[in-house]
């Protein structure tokens, strides 16, 4: 039977989904339609698909050097990526799987730290890097993130759905903690570090600010800066950035694809 | 062995111990200077033409130019560098745009050296030498130009019935006029304004040598008058119903590169934007800009943007960095015929207007001797002092904007930029 404030509640529904969905796809389809089309004609805002697409690419190759500023960011992006996932996994696990008398105070003490914005952060930090005499190395880029106050927080929840008894088990079987978190832990947490692998991939891809204050020669930089400097011309290729850009959200979307199912599984904090 | 061998071993280890040490110390000499800069296709170009002109007579220094970054992040790494005070990561040479240029000059003394000291001043247009003055020692190499220049179809304007020679010794009571003229005669608003800038409301107070800040550095608003005139302006323009609303760069430029407005009225180095629509060719003029009528000081000439290289006292290259910039910047006339030609850029180095390329006459602009043209509007530009917070006030104008384009009270507009600005600058 039809049910009147049913259907319109769904219509609504439908109608803010529909919305949601246009303002998020919107972006892509407009990069998309950008790279195949000339500069002028994204200024006045043509919406349709143009003949320019091979034209802005090989721009795009002779302006930059492409396969550089990809490996430079894939570089940064996989060290980056094993590294905060071994330090900040680990004490995801640690502040959960072990008690202390300082335990809850540490990690809401570490919780507040979030609120800190990075600007302020930024010289201080700079200042500490550089004493380190790191500036100008990928070190320097990669390090600061590592212990990451939300991928721990993020494991630390995780964790809590980790069964007690498993490890337990592994205990009285002879395991020492290390081995219970290589072979126990690690396996069953595999959706948790996929999840956490998208996350902190996209965080370091698509890292700005830092990476530019630290790297100071041409040849070491990534594309997220070499890109975003394009736009900074008087006159600027608005196709050939378009493409570029293209490239530069191809790597986090395969990521992204390659690890969905499980990304899901692990936002929801499934355990297997 | 015989002693000519002996002779002839010695010798041999003398004139490569020789060798050795010239190569040594060609090595030690040998000297790197690197340089930042924004837009590959301008700043950039023009300092790499620089460099390779310096080049052939100085095998020893090498000029590195990284063109890779944008402005604001040129800004961002120098604050965090010269805060952290850690200058390991700078350049020798970095360009900054005048009007942002006082605040690192006062915030950090002694980090860019003193140009003065070795290069004349007096050769570079005078209001680019005052924007990076501070306690009597100028601190750029003036480089290019925001002369303005009003930029107009003079096809559209003689459909409407005026003539180049209308637009001399122009007014802005005069200018909105042929707007309403135009547009009622060939339906084209008369120029493209984006309220989210700032832009039009600086040239015009420049204009008449005033700007946001009296000598010592206070705020200066209230008894503003060239301010508050240029704002009447800004909102009597906009009333008069000839703007095409713009948001954003490509729609302010797209508004009259598409042969939608009549005008553009931007710095000398919108010349290349307007003349890349080549079938526009013959159909554009320049003149000088509008003056404010009953201001105190009102010209037609004005500056809108343009930058200039600082040497950092830090960099490990500063004195061969000195001896470039002389050498090239402040020396060169044919270097600035190239640039001009190659990039559009503009020089504020007054005797490059001797060279042939300032000299030509443009087709695309009904054959106008354009470049000499703005050469003799620049030299006229009032010189004023950006001052170090120019940007916290621009915010503040630019929030007023909306309400005294619609009717709002300017008295009370400058109130509350003052309020706001006065709040930014504690």
């Amino acid at each position: 039977m039809f049910n009147l404030p049913h259907f319109v509640a769904r219509s609504i529904t439908y109608l803010l989904l529909s919305l949601a969905a246009f303002v998020s796809i919107f972006p892509f389809f407009w990069m998309v339609v950008g790279a195949t089309n000339r500069s002028v004609d994204i200024g006045i805002g043509k919406a349709t698909f143009g003949d320019q697409l091979f034209v802005n690419a090989a721009n795009f190759f002779a302006t930059v050097d492409a396969p550089r500023i990809f490996w430079n960011s894939a570089f940064i992006a996989l060290v980056g990526t094993v590294l905060t996932l071994a330090v900040s996994s680990l004490a995801g696990y640690g502040f959960e799987m072990f008690r202390s008398k300082f335990r809850e105070r540490i990690f809401t003490l570490m919780l507040l730290l979030l609120s800190i914005p990075f600007a302020a952060l930024m010289v201080p930090l700079f200042v500490m890097i550089s004493s380190f005499k790191l500036v100008g190395t990928v070190a320097a880029v990669v390090l600061p993130g590592i212990a990451s106050i939300f991928i721990i927080f993020y494991f630390r929840q995780a964790t809590k759905a980790f069964p007690g008894e498993l490890r337990d088990a592994a205990r009285v079987d002879g395991l020492n903690e290390w081995q219970i978190f290589f072979y126990i832990y690690l396996p069953t947490m595999r959706s948790t570090y996929a999840a956490a692998i998208i996350i902190v991939f996209m965080a370091n891809w698509n890292n700005y600010l830092w990476p530019l204050i630290v790297l100071n020669k041409p040849e070491q930089k990534t594309a997220t800066l070499v890109i975003s400097s394009l736009t900074s011309s008087y006159t600027p290729d608005f196709g050939m950035i378009l493409f570029g850009t293209i490239l530069a959200t191809l790597p986090t979307l395969i990521i992204f694809f390659l690890l969905q199912r499980r990304f899901v599984e692990g936002m929801l904090g499934a355990v297997k | 062995m015989t002693t000519t061998a002996l002779r002839w071993r010695h010798a041999l280890a003398m004139a490569a111990a020789a060798g050795v040490s010239m190569l040594t110390m060609t090595a030690a000499m040998a000297v790197d200077v690197t340089v930042w800069a924004w837009d590959t296709n301008f700043n950039g170009a023009a300092m790499k033409e620089a460099a390779s002109r310096y080049a052939p007579s100085h095998p020893d220094v090498n000029i590195k130019v990284d063109d890779s970054m944008q402005q604001e992040d040129i800004r961002q790494k120098l604050q965090t560098q010269l805060l952290a005070g850690d200058t390991t990561g700078l350049p020798d040479i970095v360009l900054i745009q005048d009007d942002v240029a006082q605040k690192y000059l006062q915030s950090f003394p002694g980090a860019f050296v003193p140009l003065s000291d070795s290069i004349d001043m007096s050769a570079f247009a005078p209001y680019k030498v005052a924007a990076a003055t501070h306690d009597g020692k100028s601190y750029s190499l003036p480089f290019d130009s925001g002369v303005t220049g009003l930029f107009y179809r003079a096809d559209y304007l003689k459909d409407a019935g005026y003539e180049a020679d209308a637009l001399k010794d122009l007014t802005w009571d005069k200018f909105i006029q042929i707007g309403k003229d135009v547009k009622a005669k060939t339906g084209h608003n008369l120029i493209a304004l984006d309220l989210n800038g700032s832009g039009l409301i600086r040239i015009m107070m420049q204009s008449a040598g005033a700007w946001y800040f009296n000598p010592d550095g206070s705020l200066n608003i209230l008894d503003n008058k060239p301010l508050k005139a240029a704002l009447e302006t800004y909102a009597k323009i906009w009333q008069a119903d000839i703007v095409k609303p713009a948001s954003g760069w490509t729609e302010f430029t797209g508004a009259f590169t598409s042969g939608e407005t009549a005008v553009a009225l931007n710095g000398v180095w919108m010349t290349g934007t307007i003349k890349s629509q080549p079938d526009q060719a013959g159909k554009w003029g320049v003149a000088p800009i509008p003056k404010l009528e009953g201001v105190e000081g009102a010209t037609g000439y004005s500056n809108e943007g343009g930058s200039s290289w600082y040497v950092l006292s830090s960099g490990a290259g500063k004195d061969a960095a000195v001896d470039f910039l002389k050498s090239i910047w402040a020396t060169d006339v044919d270097f600035y015929q190239k640039i001009l030609i190659g990039q559009g850029a503009f020089s504020t180095w007054l005797p490059a207007s001797a060279g042939d390329a300032y000299k030509a006459s443009d087709d695309f602009f009904g054959g106008q001797p354009v470049w000499a043209n703005f050469s003799e509007w620049q030299a006229k530009i009032p010189s004023i002092d950006y001052g170090i917070y120019t940007a916290e006030v621009d915010s503040a104008v630019v929030a007023q904007l909306p309400t005294i384009t619609q009717g709002g009270s300017v008295d009370d507009a400058l109130k509350a930029i003052n309020d706001q600005a006065s709040q930014q600058m504690q």
